[in-house]
């Protein structure tokens, strides 16, 4: 197969800013972003909780989350579709092959991720940092915010891995988005669908703008750890 | 004589059936300075710990101001009058400036009266020359001053020291005894857990000796 063709035709319809795929580009990011922005809070707070607090069915809930990460996300597609399918209980909300359908997708792929990063995150910090907190007179709710704000590059990493997860996700993306042109379809998406049909130039072409994006968000936690006095 | 600040009765603290503390009662003077010494693992850190509400009690009371609490509540504002400093101390990784006024700002202390402290605290520690410094870069005198500066910015009733001059070269011995020695103002009270013969020997601390988690001597 002749390579060298469709990537300069790839870097053709890039430079040439074609609205089909300037589209995809767009969907992929506004909604990953929007999810990972709403998902983000909540599921720092849960990582912290089962980080920190003894509670009963605490190491059960760890287990589940972490096995959540391996969970195939077309199967979370298959059961967001089925909840949001006209028959569904969600079906009244007509969310099925809506952005915002996708978005609920990628919030339920990122949550382990950020879930689990923070556990992580979290269980690794000195245990100090809670403590001295406490010592200077800080509240338990202000003494938790600084602990989470010392593995602040931690909690970054878990949101830029949750990011990567959902802005590549193809599965769950196609299930509940149906790859509708103009209106769901995506990086991911459209690269599956154009590649079946033989146009491998915008197939090549939204896959370098998905590895900028993922390089880019990389490249930034890099230099913020930097700045932050990590080596 | 004036009530004593602080006065701990009947504390017991094991584990494992293994008794860690065991003070049938302990008075703390107002305005004095005390050096805690013990043989390691005598429960002078646990004692610590216990007054700054670090660490639960299972039995007895302790009385502050006449305020007594009693295991295993211990009442939120004594944290904005007894600080401890911890005998390895974590600084923030944020700024020098930021870890001396955390403390400040959860008192609710104004913007300008942080600023006057904060400056205060770096000037008695001789840390002007790293304001800038992250505070990881820091050696382990200077962290050590910093977190004496920072405790000592908030002006607490009870400072509670915990080793501080352990695992610090002589230099930063030197300068963190001249601080200790500067600590004792007869307002602030003060107890210092050590071994060191150098702080044991500092001028106007008395002694209090735990063994076995028991009080065996206290003088002064």
């Amino acid at each position: 197969m002749d390579l060298l063709e469709p990537t300069r035709r790839a870097f053709a319809l890039l430079l040439a800013g074609d609205p089909r795929l300037l589209q995809a580009i767009w969907l992929s990011l506004w909604v990953s972003v929007a999810a990972i922005a709403l998902v983000a809070a909540p599921s720092v707070a849960f990582g912290f909780l089962l980080a920190k607090k003894r509670f009963p069915g605490q190491r059960a809930a760890v287990v589940l989350v972490q096995a959540l990460l391996s969970f195939p996300t077309v199967v979370i597609g298959l059961i967001l579709y089925l909840l949001l399918s006209r028959r569904g209980p969600f079906g009244s909300f007509e969310l099925l092959f809506t952005p915002t359908a996708i978005m609920i997708g990628y919030m339920a792929i990122a949550f382990p991720i950020l879930v689990v990063f923070t556990i992580s995150a979290v269980q690794g910090a000195d245990p100090r940092v809670y403590e001295t907190a406490r010592a200077l007179g800080a509240a338990r709710l202000h003494a938790s915010l600084t602990t989470l704000w010392e593995v602040r590059f931690g909690i970054l990493a878990a949101v830029v891995n949750g990011f990567g997860r959902a802005v590549s996700e193809v599965g769950c993306a196609i299930m509940v988005g149906g790859n509708i042109e103009g209106l769901t379809r995506n990086i991911p998406t459209a690269i599956a669908l154009e590649t079946t049909k033989g146009e491998f130039a915008q197939g090549i072409a939204l896959g370098l703008v998905l590895m900028v994006v993922a390089l880019g968000v990389n490249v930034l936690l890099a230099l913020l750890q930097g700045a932050g006095g990590l080596k | 004589m004036s009530a004593p600040l602080l006065e701990l009765r009947g504390l017991r603290k094991s584990f494992d059936a293994r008794s860690l503390l065991d003070i049938d009662r302990l008075s703390i003077e107002q305005g004095g300075a005390y050096v805690l010494t013990g043989a390691n693992g005598c429960g002078k850190t646990t004692l610590m710990r216990i007054i700054a509400g670090l660490e639960p009690t299972q039995q007895g009371s302790i009385e502050f101001r006449g305020e007594r609490s009693n295991p295993p509540s211990y009442p939120e504002h004594l944290r904005h009058e007894i600080v401890y400093v911890h005998q390895h101390p974590y600084l923030f990784h944020t700024s020098l400036r930021h870890n001396l006024e955390y403390g400040l700002k959860c008192r609710g202390l104004s913007a300008a009266e942080r600023a006057r402290r904060v400056e205060e605290a770096i000037e008695w520690a001789g840390l002007q020359g790293q304001v800038a410094t992250p505070p990881a870069r820091l050696s382990g005198g200077e962290k050590q001053r910093a977190a004496l500066a920072r405790a000592r910015a908030l002006a607490p009733e009870l400072l509670l020291l915990d080793e501080p001059t352990s695992n610090l070269d002589r230099l930063g011995r030197a300068q963190t005894l001249a601080l200790l020695a500067q600590l004792r103002d007869g307002r602030r009270t003060v107890i210092v857990a050590c071994h060191d013969q150098e702080v044991i020997n500092l001028v106007g601390y008395a002694r209090l000796r735990l063994e076995d988690g028991r009080i065996a001597l206290q003088s002064g």
